[in-house]
């Protein structure tokens, strides 16, 4: 097929260098969480959490608490806003190891930056196993863009396997369905250790749009001990990188109760 | 000492003949069938490496004295095809019915192998042979184990008297020379004949024992045959039986007929190498589509009866230009692969036998039976000699086996070398798909979940298989003893005990060290040495902490016996690649509503086709019924024409008078 | 109910009605039920006639049983097995009467709390009697080998002849319609466009419609001119992932990795121009939230990106290892292509002629030329060769929007009155998609009936491998390229 070999040849790198280098990250224009500034907010005005279709902005006597782990990125609280508290913004880089980071309670001091969590025999090679239970297949076309030459995850030595018996972290979309409950945990105990797990995508970290009905359970909390979440809906592969980079600490985690540290 | 264990068998042999005819007493009958294989077996362990005194029956046929004496060649034959007779006898049949008809064919066959490897008459020799094959017949009969049982062995009796037939012609043609049908006298009047009828009562013989061993196109009966018997008859037939066929057939072409003369094109030398080859070919093709046991193990009979007359052939091509010392290499090179050979077949028959009454079919299907560790070692020594894996016997055989064919560069002309390279081709095939063949039967059959079996393997299954699995493994190992075994015979054939050049200490040489070597007997020391390696790492990694998590299935747990392997699927691959000889059919039926969409049932057949079947012996029966057909004018039931014809006779009667 | 007109028929007459429909030449469409007030449950079927612009709708006010329509339209018995799951009623003499949508005992009402107090038990998939007895048997999944969504398929083979071919979807049922339910529709666009992910505009577009049809508003132009240009960008990476997909299965390295990466450059396209790579938070009933700037830039890169396209294309025509995987691939014949509601380019590619943007015009097609391919060999090439022909026409369709596009508003006010019923469609990159939407007595969703692509390409797809190989399995299932969150919902 020299056709082919030729083409390729002649086409040159098409491969990002970000992070580690100064090319793009490819997400151009792209919206993320909005970003919340309760200076901004009118007294009593609570037109954001009613208009929310996952219930992520809360509002407890006066103050608001935004849980971004819920969020959908739907920006019908940017609309709704009057004053402008909610902003659209470019905010996609939302991976933390604590489900606490998520959320913006008012009063809440942002948490220390948490330190690394001591996997450097993973520093440089890790093998990812991923299990879809049950999302809109909107984060596995995000997963699978990540093996395009575009961002081409194995320059960064992440890779997917086909089997957890060889894999290091259990990457989890969906808001896990009833039928797919026991192949996820068979999944789970599939894995030898040390092994740990990954909530991408707004479904996994919290049930999203679904979670909790008669279908639905919300998440993967108390199913499988997440080690590391990822909201967003879905989120892109470029957060997912940074995602996975934190786990390995080789990038560092930006975001802490709920704000975004630049 | 030999001539009187001989005897006991005799005996003990006939008595249980006719306790079996009185139908009564089974167990009585069973045990005299086996203490006569003991007795049997003695004789050749004493006996060897000498031949029997002659002795002369209180008999005459066709006004003749019937001579009996047992050549070295035949006491080994007849040893090692007894010893699994021993245990199937002991076991008998699993069958239900029949246990008295069973005795019988068995002593009937015993008594005909007896006859066909000691008379030295002709006729004698065709009686006793009749009587072997009869014996086959009543003992698959009578076990009633397959409905179809009459047609399949009225197909083998068939083939057999077309081999009767050859038989008798050659040993006429022979005995018309000197007037006498006794084998003394058959040499001097074969090297009477003429070249071509030399030829002829050669291709006779072939055909005559043959259509025993399995050559082509006879082994067409082989599996429907064996398939409606048991294993204990499997046992049998491939045991003792197949050797006695194998000795007339080495004695028919060796013995009775001389070398080509020098300088003649060694014509039935290379018939007998081809129609080896070929036949050892196809058979263990078709081996390895069966998913029956008995089948299975049928097909690999006539494969290595095929490869011993290859090797015979080889002998006497080798001999036709004064090889004299490759000619013994390669004539026992067939008697050591032959006595490999009923053996293992016998632990792989009892086997069948064992699974059989534990699962309760023949079919090789998982059966978990490995945990039964002497059954299963039984078992996979007997299938590693099958497929000539070190240091079994069957190794030690297959290997002298290319050696021989190796050799060949010694003859003088080029069809010879090239006959033989291509026979080593062939055979390299066929240990191949040997290969192939037991990896599927002990791989599906003995190991895999026991899903089918629905109770333990006996006892005394277990006991018999092992023993003869452990047998075989000693023979291999231990090769060089059992050959001096041989040192009389060869050197009777062929001038020079050939015997004793095949070994050189521990190692096995093809007359010279300088060619090649192997050694089992120091294998078999080495090896569990060279194992202490794995072991002592598993035992040094014990320290880690073992989690044992299921089977990862994608997440469910289905039953894992319905994804496991398959014989069908095992042989698939092979079906189509081999399409040309198989010409397989797989035929799906599906039950469904009127548009098919919505199905409820699935059927599937499958199945491959046979080659003389339909090219030669459908045809011949058919051309038969048409001739019948023709004939049946003849009996057209009106008087006038009856008096016509008897009119018609009297003047032809009368014609030949006057004429 | 707009956009369809409704007719009632009832349990005796329906099988005659069916056979008349089959005869003068129309075309089902699927089958819901709901029950209006709680009690009594109506059985709605939609179907297409011949030379109308709309659909019509029988009525059926069901008691405990209604007559099957599964031997004289086949399509119907998923739609009919899905209402025995989720709704309960019985269809006397269908031929398949097991559970599709929910596993033996599981709830369809109720919340998920007790989720994990009582663990779901996984029930039997039901399969043919398979009288044979060397058949393997393959349970692949529902967590197969890949990055991929899960499902479970059950292979009968032998070696490479796969004998019976079963697939079990339904792992990933997320209840989605129920979502739906007590929500504005205004606000529920945003569930309707996490149905399917990669389908996201053809939903939200088809349910706009619904919301739209039910309220009787009418969609501003430049709103209906933009909801083109966002559906045929949907199109695109769609149909750019596709070809990837296709090279992946059939080991063309390269040919894969430029398949992705175009799809990349397309969804990066959609990032810019709308902040989502997936087009999402764009579409609302009455039109769209916010407006959009397509200066000259998206034009351009358009064009950029079509050149590169059809470079690549014209590279994969010349690859004859790579067409000889497709040629003869999974053929799906006309008469099971119909009978099995097949839809979207697995339809086209098989011989039936049908496309929503041209025989039942919405958004702005009914003022642009669409084109539509039709081909007759219904094989894996086929089905690649239609795909390629809609790539086209999605460039020229983006290119000629642009250059219609006037300023003016965006988005009218839609409220659907109380009571009111909608039925909104779009064809999706997989096909066609339906939504029938009623609103509740306080305005808000009371039912909303989703019907993907997906869903009817699934029934037809194994049919296309019984009796196939196991080589040609992988090639087969990414030429029909269907999802299966969008089937499961």
């Amino acid at each position: 097929m020299a056709l082919w070999t030729l083409f390729g040849l002649s086409s040159g790198k098409a491969t990002t260098t970000w992070p580690a280098g100064d090319d793009a990250d490819g997400q151009d224009g792209l919206l993320g969480m909005p970003r919340y500034n309760p200076q901004a907010c009118d007294e009593g005005c609570r037109i954001c959490a009613e208009v929310c279709p996952t219930h992520a902005i809360e509002a407890h006597d006066d103050k608001l608490s935004v849980d971004y782990g819920r969020c959908v990125i739907c920006q019908l609280c940017t609309e709704a806003c009057p004053t402008g508290a909610m902003t659209p913004s470019n905010d996609w880089a939302f991976g933390v190891r604590d489900r606490e980071d998520l959320v913006w309670a008012s009063g809440g001091a942002p948490t220390a930056a948490p330190g690394g969590t001591g996997k450097r025999a993973f520093f440089r090679s890790l093998h990812v196993r991923h299990v879809d239970a049950g999302s809109c297949n909107g984060c596995e076309s995000e997963l699978q863009a990540l093996n395009n030459p575009f961002y081409n995850l194995h320059r960064l030595g992440i890779f997917f396997t086909p089997s957890p018996r060889f894999a290091d972290l259990l990457l989890v979309t969906g808001p896990v369905t009833r039928p797919m409950f026991e192949p996820l945990l068979a999944a789970y105990q599939a894995m030898p250790e040390p092994r740990w797990v990954m909530a991408v995508g707004t479904c996994a970290v919290s049930g999203g749009i679904p979670g909790g009905n008669y279908a639905c359970a919300t998440g993967l909390e108390g199913i499988l001990p997440v080690d590391l979440y990822l909201p967003g809906c879905p989120p892109n592969p470029a957060a997912i990188i940074d995602a996975l980079l934190i786990f390995l600490d080789r990038a560092p985690q930006r975001v802490s109760g709920g704000r975004v540290r630049d | 000492m030999t001539s009187g264990m001989l005897i006991l068998s005799f005996v003990l042999w006939v008595a249980a003949a006719l306790i079996a005819s009185l139908r009564r007493w089974a167990v009585l009958g069973r045990a005299l069938l086996a203490a006569g294989a003991l007795s049997g077996v003695i004789a050749a362990i004493v006996g060897l490496p000498n031949p029997t005194s002659t002795a002369v029956l209180p008999l005459r046929l066709a006004g003749e004295a019937v001579a009996f004496r047992l050549e070295p060649e035949a006491l080994w034959l007849f040893g090692f095809g007894l010893a699994p007779a021993l245990f199937a006898c002991a076991l008998g049949s699993p069958s239900h019915y029949g246990r008295s008809g069973w005795s019988f064919g068995a002593a009937f066959s015993l008594l005909g192998a007896l006859g066909v490897f000691g008379l030295q008459n002709g006729a004698a020799l065709l009686v006793a042979w009749e009587a072997m094959s009869l014996g086959g017949a009543i003992m698959i009969l009578s076990e009633r184990l397959d409905s179809a049982r009459g047609s399949t062995v009225l197909f083998m009796l068939a083939l057999l008297e077309v081999g009767a037939v050859g038989l008798i012609l050659a040993v006429a043609i022979l005995g018309l020379g000197t007037s006498s049908l006794d084998f003394a006298s058959f040499v001097g009047a074969a090297a009477a004949l003429r070249s071509t009828t030399q030829i002829g009562v050669g291709l006779l013989v072939l055909v005559g024992f043959g259509a025993k061993l399995g050559l082509l196109p006879f082994y067409e009966w082989f599996p429907g045959a064996y398939g409606s018997g048991s294993g204990a008859s499997g046992a049998i037939l491939s045991g003792v039986v197949l050797n006695a066929a194998f000795f007339g057939l080495s004695r028919g072409l060796f013995e009775w007929l001389p070398p080509s003369p020098e300088g003649a094109f060694p014509l039935l030398a290379i018939i007998v190498v081809v129609v080896g080859t070929v036949s050892a070919i196809l058979t263990i093709l078709y081996a390895f589509q069966e998913d029956d046991w008995r089948r299975l193990l049928s097909f690999s009979s006539a494969e290595n009866a095929s490869i011993a007359v290859a090797a015979l052939g080889a002998a006497m091509l080798f001999r036709s230009y004064g090889l004299r010392e490759l000619a013994g290499l390669a004539w026992t090179v067939s008697l050591l692969h032959l006595a490999g050979h009923a053996l293992a077949k016998g632990s792989l028959f009892l086997t069948a036998d064992g699974l059989q009454r534990a699962t309760g079919s023949y079919a090789i299907t998982a059966s978990g039976a490995g945990k039964y560790w002497l059954f299963g070692i039984g078992a996979l020594l007997g299938a590693m000699s099958l497929s000539a894996m070190p240091p079994t016997a069957g190794f030690v055989s297959e290997w002298f086996v290319f050696q021989t064919v190796f050799q060949g560069f010694h003859l003088p002309n080029l069809a010879g070398r090239l006959v033989l390279a291509l026979a080593g081709a062939g055979l390299a095939l066929t240990a191949a798909i040997a290969f192939a063949t037991f990896v599927k039967a002990l791989g599906i059959g003995v190991l895999g979940r026991d899903v089918n079996r629905n109770a333990p393997i006996s006892r005394f299954y277990s006991g018999a298989v092992g023993f003869l699995g452990l047998a075989v493994l000693l023979l291999g190992v231990g090769m060089p003893v059992w050959l001096t075994a041989l040192d009389v015979a060869t050197a009777r054939h062929f001038g020079a005990a050939v015997a004793r050049q095949m070994y050189v200490g521990p190692l096995l040489v093809p007359l010279t060290a300088k060619f090649a070597f192997i050694s089992p007997s120091l294998l078999i020391i080495v090896m569990p040495l060279l194992a202490l390696v794995p072991v002592t790492l598993i035992l040094v990694s014990g320290r880690y902490r073992v989690r044992r998590s299921p089977v990862w299935y994608g997440g469910l747990s289905p039953d894992p016996a319905g994804a496991a392997t398959t014989a069908l699927a095992f042989s698939n691959a092979m079906r189509t690649f081999y399409s040309f000889v198989y010409r397989p059919t797989a035929v799906t039926e599906r039950e469904a509503d009127a548009q098919g969409y919505f199905v409820r049932k699935l059927a599937f057949e499958h199945d491959v086709a046979p080659i003389f079947g339909p090219l030669l012996f459908q045809p011949a029966v058919r051309s038969i019924n048409a001739i019948a057909g023709k004939l049946r004018l003849l009996q057209s039931g009106h008087l006038n024409f009856y008096l016509g014809l008897i009119g018609l006779l009297l003047v032809l009667v009368l014609g030949l008078t006057l004429a | 109910m707009i956009g369809t007109r409704i007719r009632s028929v009832t349990a005796e007459t329906l099988a005659t009605e069916a056979r008349a429909l089959r005869d003068t030449g129309g075309r089902m469409q699927f089958a819901y039920a709901w029950s209006p007030n709680g009690d009594d449950i109506e059985v709605r079927y939609v179907a297409a006639l011949p030379e109308r612009k709309d659909f019509e709708t029988w009525l059926l006010r069901a008691g405990n049983e209604v007559p099957s329509l599964a031997h004289i339209w086949p399509l119907l018995g998923w739609y009919e097995r899905e209402m025995m799951d989720l709704s309960g009623i019985r269809f006397a003499g269908h031929p398949e009467p097991h559970p599709l949508v929910l596993r033996e005992g599981a709830p369809s009402r109720g919340n998920g709390q007790d989720f994990l107090k009582h663990p779901p038990v996984d029930g039997g998939h039901h399969l043919p009697i398979i009288d044979a007895k060397d058949i393997q048997r393959l349970p692949f999944g529902p967590i197969r080998a890949d990055v991929v969504e899960s499902a479970e398929f059950t292979f009968f083979y032998v070696g490479e002849h796969i004998l019976h071919y079963q697939p079990r979807l339904f792992f990933k049922h997320r209840g989605m319609e129920t979502c739906f339910n007590g929500r504005l529709p205004s606000d529920a666009v945003v569930v309707a466009e996490r149905v399917s992910g990669v389908g996201t505009v053809g939903h939200a577009l088809a349910f706009c419609e619904a919301v739209e049809r039910a309220a009787r508003c009418d969609v501003p132009v430049r709103a209906r001119a933009l909801r083109v240009l966002l559906a045929e960008l949907e199109r695109l990476y769609n149909h750019l992932h596709y070809l990837g997909h296709l090279c992946s299965t059939t080991t063309l390295k390269v040919g894969e990795a430029q398949g992705k990466l175009l799809e990349e450059r397309a969804k990066q396209l959609n990032a810019r121009l709308t902040g989502s790579r997936f087009l999402r938070s764009m579409l609302a009933p009455g039109g769209l939230r916010r407006d959009l700037a397509p200066d000259k830039w998206l034009g351009e890169a358009l064009e950029a990106l079509r050149k590169e396209v059809i470079a690549y294309v014209d590279r994969l025509e010349a690859s004859e290892s790579y067409l000889d995987r497709l040629i003869t691939t999974g053929p799906l014949p006309k008469r099971v292509a119909f009978d099995q509601g097949a839809t979207g380019p697995v339809e086209r590619a098989s011989g039936l002629d049908r496309d929503l943007r041209r025989d039942h015009p919405y958004a702005l097609y009914d003022e642009l030329p669409v084109t539509v391919t039709t081909l007759e060999e219904g094989d894996a090439y086929a089905r690649e060769r239609v795909r390629i022909a809609e790539i086209e026409a999605a460039f020229d369709l983006c290119q000629r929007v642009l250059f219609r596009l006037e300023p003016g508003p965006i988005r009218t006010d839609c409220v659907a009155p109380p009571l009111s019923e909608g039925l909104g469609w779009s064809e999706g990159p997989r096909g066609s998609l339906f939504y029938a939407v009623h609103i509740g007595g306080d305005g808000t969703l009371a039912r909303v009936k989703i019907k993907s692509p997906s869903f009817s390409n699934w029934r037809a797809f194994p049919l296309t491998v019984h009796d196939s190989n196991m080589m040609d399995y992988a090639i087969n299932e990414a030429s029909f390229g269907l999802t299966i969150a969008g089937c499961d919902r």
